[in-house]
């Protein structure tokens, strides 16, 4: 059924190293992607507007036109609840409803349906912000992002909003690095880079594999350096655990409208070792999600060296393989 | 730790070093900066700028930050909630010293940037980063 077809997306930030480097601008960044065959396009706010966090209605229109230049589509305005940017206090509830709001009317006027936000505008805030969602015709969404997993406790209170209120206007943004399992091939070689010893990482991973606790898995090394005791526990607590079950997509699913289909390294043809695409994107399909699956690239936390581009390319790839066999 | 840290190598511009010129006179120099990450930041989220030229350790107090068209003491940069740094805008640190720096040689420039992420604070505590980075920049 053409209705029920899963949707791809990309984020511009997939491309955070060629626009961070120079090597592309805004408009480069939107030609690259929608060469790739892309036609949704979600915008990380933070990073690419000048004047955040008020851009100015010139630059909202230069935006828009751009868009339409490149056949591109606004599907997500990527927002942000910066609670700690101030050194004396926390952003107070009137501080976090204000960018909100003004989130979501920038969002509107540059005809984006979704507006991302993150789980610290609180179930109070999220649901004061129903009635201005309907007004403003956009659908508030919350991330649920590493290291959160749906079973942190306020996850249950969104969900309980969404229920009351419909998700008309509301949603959740799973991305799924809360899914992710093993240290992809990028991670590695930086630790390695940094100064921890390839064999040392590879015998902790072997052990954390077969179960064992981050304490017990450092007991049963030998002469570690300071360096890869840090490196050992960052690898248990990214990727051996507090990660969500791949079954607890099915409950999010519901109120879902848009994915982080976020990655950090693909092989040529390979499925990811590291985010469990092989087991999500079946359950989604099984499911009946006629959402957007949004490709994230977040490789340039760990190397400026890899081609976005290749890498997106790669995992359009994979997902066309994994979810219809071509 | 791994990660986070890939865009250190980019915080000091490959630009040359411009001495601050004031009636015929050096009164110090300067250079430009960016800030080391895929978004930018408010400036009061800077929790330590600490600035070496040749290997000398830069008092705060002979040190200025200058970014959106304004120039700020170090001593303001806690409370700049409302300045954002965007990542394309490279902020200028102006270091006085008498007679600026000599020309006829390259010098050594190392910045660290301790930096809070204002939105990680998933179970309370925000991520800080440690960012550093050092070049041999010219004098133009």
């Amino acid at each position: 059924m053409a209705d029920k077809q899963i949707k791809y997306a990309v984020t511009l930030y997939s491309m955070s190293c060629e626009y961070f480097t120079g090597k592309y601008n805004l408009e480069e960044c939107l030609k690259a992607v929608a060469e790739m065959g892309y036609k949704g396009i979600e915008l990380v706010a933070a990073q690419m507007i000048p004047e955040y966090p008020n851009p100015s209605r010139e630059w909202m229109d230069e935006f828009v036109a751009l868009l339409k230049r490149y056949q591109l589509e606004p599907i997500c305005y990527s927002a942000y609840i910066d609670m700690g940017i101030r050194s004396d206090r926390d952003l107070n509830e009137e501080e976090i409803f204000q960018c909100t709001l003004n989130d979501m009317m920038y969002a509107s006027y540059m005809g984006f349906p979704i507006v991302r936000t993150q789980h610290a505008i609180t179930p109070k805030i999220f649901e004061q912000m129903v009635p201005y969602a309907r007004k403003f015709n956009v659908k508030l969404t919350i991330e649920l992002h590493r290291p959160h997993t749906p079973s942190v406790p306020v996850w249950q209170e969104y969900m309980r909003i969404m229920d009351k209120h419909g998700t008309e206007n509301l949603g959740i943004v799973p991305d799924f690095s809360i899914f992710q399992r093993t240290p992809h091939k990028l991670y590695l070689e930086l630790a390695i880079k940094q100064g921890a010893r390839k064999p040392v990482l590879e015998a902790a991973c072997r052990i954390f594999e077969e179960g064992a606790e981050v304490e017990a898995t450092i007991g049963k090394l030998d002469s570690l350096s300071e360096f890869e005791i840090v490196t050992i526990k960052d690898i248990y607590s990214n990727f051996y655990s507090n990660s969500a079950d791949v079954e607890e997509m099915r409950t999010l699913l519901k109120y879902t409208p848009y994915i982080h289909g976020k990655f950090y390294y693909l092989e040529e043809d390979q499925d990811d070792t590291c985010v469990p695409f092989h087991k999500l994107l079946p359950l989604i399909k099984e499911e009946g999600y006629s959402g957007y699956i949004s490709s994230e690239y977040e490789g340039h936390h760990f190397s400026t060296e890899v081609s976005s581009a290749e890498q997106l390319h790669r995992l359009i790839k994979m997902e066309n393989r994994i979810l219809y066999g071509v | 730790m791994a990660g986070f840290q890939a865009f250190a190598d980019y915080i000091i511009c490959e630009k040359p070093i411009e001495n601050v010129v004031v009636n015929g006179q050096a009164v110090g120099y300067e250079f430009e900066i960016k800030y080391p990450s895929y978004r930018g930041t408010y400036v009061s989220c800077i929790e330590k700028l600490e600035i070496a030229v040749d290997g000398r350790e830069i008092d705060p107090k002979d040190l200025r930050f200058c970014l959106n068209h304004k120039e700020f003491l170090f001593a303001q940069i806690p409370e700049l909630y409302s300045e954002y740094w965007f990542i394309h805008d490279n902020a200028v640190i102006r270091v006085f010293q008498e007679d600026g720096l000599a020309k006829d040689r390259d010098h050594e420039v190392s910045v660290r940037i301790v930096h809070r992420i204002p939105y990680t604070g998933y179970f309370g505590d925000y991520l800080v980063l440690d960012s550093a980075n050092t070049k041999k920049l010219q004098v133009l």
